[in-house]
């Protein structure tokens, strides 16, 4: 018997606002995130803006967790957990903490640790390094850190699958609840801004200067950004048992490999994953309402995802916005972004925008992006798109309660 | 339904051909090996002590020069262990099954030599963003797992467990769920770490003074749903926050008995991964049990 799963909160930790309502509210003024970088010092890079937390502040949100033995990513996953369990009004004292999980993903797990770590091993060597710092490198304590801050005893376990790994957290999430083996999963994605992927971007042609516009025509690339993005996944049954409200129903979804290129998308795989998301949870193309897009804003992802979308859904496809026009290119956190942004837009019944748009791209008429404006919309199915280095393909289906 | 270990591959400092491992085992009784001068693995100083490195690892040797060069010793050691996986398998890949064929890996934190590297040449390069682009792929965790995927030509499920010593029990899980799910009809899953001095130190400061040297290796198993024959028959993990990792190993220890169906009398052999190091509670590291149990076939 497969139980029914639905999101019953969400803890959004984003350049945009931090909790439901304000990053809400952010996504449908189209507020922009970005900002000078202050993570690390710009100087000497061409461009310098990214997607910060500013004034991030985990100690006001966490009550287990010493911010002083966790790295910056591992507090973006434990306050988004917090701010989930929260949301969903879910009293830990009552729930089987056996039977609570965490599953948090992530494209560089503790970055800021391995850069503060390579500075030590630049000024003094090898044996200059803290062991202190050391103990907070493995990215496995991303789903630690949620697990500890909330008491969880379930499994702990994070899935570093690049920049698509928040839709694989929320997707074993889903089976685990789906086949009875959990009552609750906290499950999203963590990542923070760190020297190495902005330069990394950089060189690949990838990183544009200050604003990110996907599916414009003359889009230039990406912002880093950075995050914490945490769902609440339940099943049915369990919410229903505590009188907790639920936002939207996790309905599916696919997940398959490129296996062709280390970075470049591959066109026929991704639309090939698109099938098998909406094979799993049941849903004719015709039934999607809204596609939360990866978008990352490069040339060549934007191009790639539109002719998938258009291969899958036809020549008038469903709209297609990217938040990343508004709190840059989270990593590990992005579609865990999506997942929460994708839940709002059924609850709340509007589209996120794609900001800075201005140009239509030629080679993709068919596509629209919400430009610009928040638009009202009945939204019951939405496409949660996760794509990213590896080839790492995921796609989270999510509807509306029924 | 079990899963059925139909391949596996393993590669570590004993060696890479299919025996290595148990011949090492069987040859050093219950001696701790004192490990081997790490020298030729690593450019950079290490420190002192034998480390547990392999240090035949010739990747142009095993894999040609084709998408090659760049790997990072990570990703080498994974790619490699794959293939031999696959032929200890006897599995063909081709149009009709590469999409229902995946690759779940385990690590720690991917390659820290990697990263470290990439974030060096920005801090001490002329020019900040004069990385090598080529690079940037094994920066990123799923890098191993992914060009196994593309040397391999295997589209089905990929994906990455982050999580240390637990981490391949993890991706066994993960790669049950798939199979259970029907996201996927056969799963290599494996553990890969690089020896470097990035490691050896870090092994070196934490550890403080246990006397085990970073190694490294890869194994890598070949799954598939049934029964019959050799398998794993469950797998518990579970987490122990403030403190409580006794009272969560002893959890995972009935579920999986539970699971496996199987009394405790009828186990024969219980290998644990104790390094006999102190447990934090949120310190360090907090305890994250796990148990492997092995049982005689019925």
């Amino acid at each position: 018997m497969t139980q029914r799963v639905v999101v019953t909160g969400l803890g959004p930790v984003s350049s945009i606002g931090t909790g439901a309502a304000d990053f809400a509210a952010a996504l449908r003024a189209g507020r922009s995130g970005i900002s000078r970088i202050t993570g690390f010092d710009p100087t000497g890079f061409p461009h310098q803006h990214g997607g910060e937390v500013c004034g991030f502040d985990p100690a006001a949100w966490l009550q287990r967790i010493s911010t002083a033995k966790w790295g910056r990513s591992s507090q973006f996953a434990a306050t988004a957990g917090r701010l989930a369990a929260e949301d969903a009004k879910l009293d830990l004292e009552r729930i089987d903490r056996s039977r609570a999980h965490a599953v948090i993903g992530t494209t560089s797990g503790e970055s800021v640790v391995v850069e503060a770590l390579t500075a030590q091993i630049v000024a003094d060597g090898f044996g200059a390094m803290s062991p202190d710092l050391l103990a907070q490198l493995p990215a496995g304590r991303l789903a630690h850190a949620v697990s500890e801050e909330l008491g969880l005893h379930g499994e702990s376990v994070t899935l570093a699958t690049a920049c698509s790994a928040s839709n694989y957290a929320i997707g074993y999430a889903y089976d685990l609840l789906a086949t009875g083996e959990a009552d609750v999963v906290l499950a999203g994605g963590a990542d923070s801004v760190c020297r190495w992927a902005h330069a990394g971007f950089y060189r690949l042609g990838a990183l544009t200067a200050t604003a990110c516009s996907p599916f414009d025509r003359d889009r230039s690339g990406i912002l880093t950004g950075e995050g914490g993005a945490v769902l609440v996944l339940e099943t049915l049954e369990h919410a229903t048992s505590r009188g907790a409200y639920a936002y939207a129903e996790m309905l599916g979804y696919g997940v398959n490999c490129d296996a062709t290129h280390p970075v470049a998308p591959d066109r026929a795989t991704i639309a090939e994953c698109m099938r098998i998301a909406h094979r799993n949870a049941g849903v004719d193309p015709s039934e999607v309402d809204y596609i939360c897009a990866h978008g990352t804003g490069t040339p060549a992802n934007d191009l790639v995802e539109a002719q998938a979308v258009i291969e899958v859904f036809g020549e008038r496809p469903p709209p297609v916005s990217s938040i990343k026009s508004m709190i840059g290119h989270t990593m590990g956190a992005a579609s865990g972004f999506g997942a929460i942004a994708s839940v709002i837009a059924i609850e709340q019944g509007f589209l996120p925008p794609t900001v800075n748009w201005v140009h239509p791209d030629p080679q993709i008429p068919q596509i629209d992006p919400v430009p610009n404006q928040a638009r009202p919309a009945t939204v019951r199915v939405v496409q949660n798109n996760g794509f990213a280095f590896g080839g790492n393909n995921a796609i989270v289906m999510l509807g509306s309660p029924r | 339904m079990s899963l059925r270990i139909t391949g596996r591959a393993a590669i570590s400092s004993a060696g890479d051909h299919r025996g290595a491992l148990a011949e090492r085992l069987a040859a050093i009784g219950s001696d701790r090996h004192p490990g081997i001068p790490a020298g030729p693995v690593a450019a950079e100083p290490l420190p002192s002590g034998g480390m547990h490195a392999f240090p035949g690892l010739d990747i142009r040797q095993r894999l040609g020069r084709r998408g090659t060069s760049f790997y990072d010793r990570a990703t080498g050691l994974a790619v490699v262990a794959c293939g031999d996986a696959l032929a200890d398998a006897g599995l063909a890949v081709d149009d009709e099954n590469r999409h229902r064929i995946g690759v779940v890996l385990a690590t720690t934190l991917g390659s820290f030599k990697s990263t470290s590297d990439y974030t060096r040449d920005t801090l001490t390069n002329e020019k900040p963003y004069l990385v090598n682009p080529v690079l940037f792929p094994n920066t990123v965790m799923n890098c191993a797992a992914g060009q196994s995927a593309i040397r391999h030509r295997l589209k089905g499920v990929n994906a990455t467990l982050a999580g240390g010593p637990l981490a391949f029990f993890n991706a066994v899980r993960y790669a049950d769920n798939a199979i259970r799910r029907g996201y996927a009809d056969i799963m290599l899953v494996g553990a890969v770490e690089e020896f470097s001095a990035h490691r050896a130190w870090a092994t070196a400061i934490e550890a403080a003074g246990d006397g085990i040297g970073a190694g490294d290796g890869a194994a890598v198993f070949v799954l598939t749903g049934g029964d019959g024959g050799p398998a794993v028959r469950a797998v518990a993990t579970g987490y122990g926050p403030g403190g409580s990792g006794a009272a969560a190993l002893t959890g995972c220890v009935r579920r999986v008995l539970a699971a496996a169906g199987v009394s405790a009398a009828e186990v024969t052999l219980l290998a644990t991964t104790e390094l006999g190091r102190r447990e934090g509670t949120e310190s360090g590291r907090p305890p994250r049990p796990s148990v492997t149990v092995r049982t005689s076939s019925p």
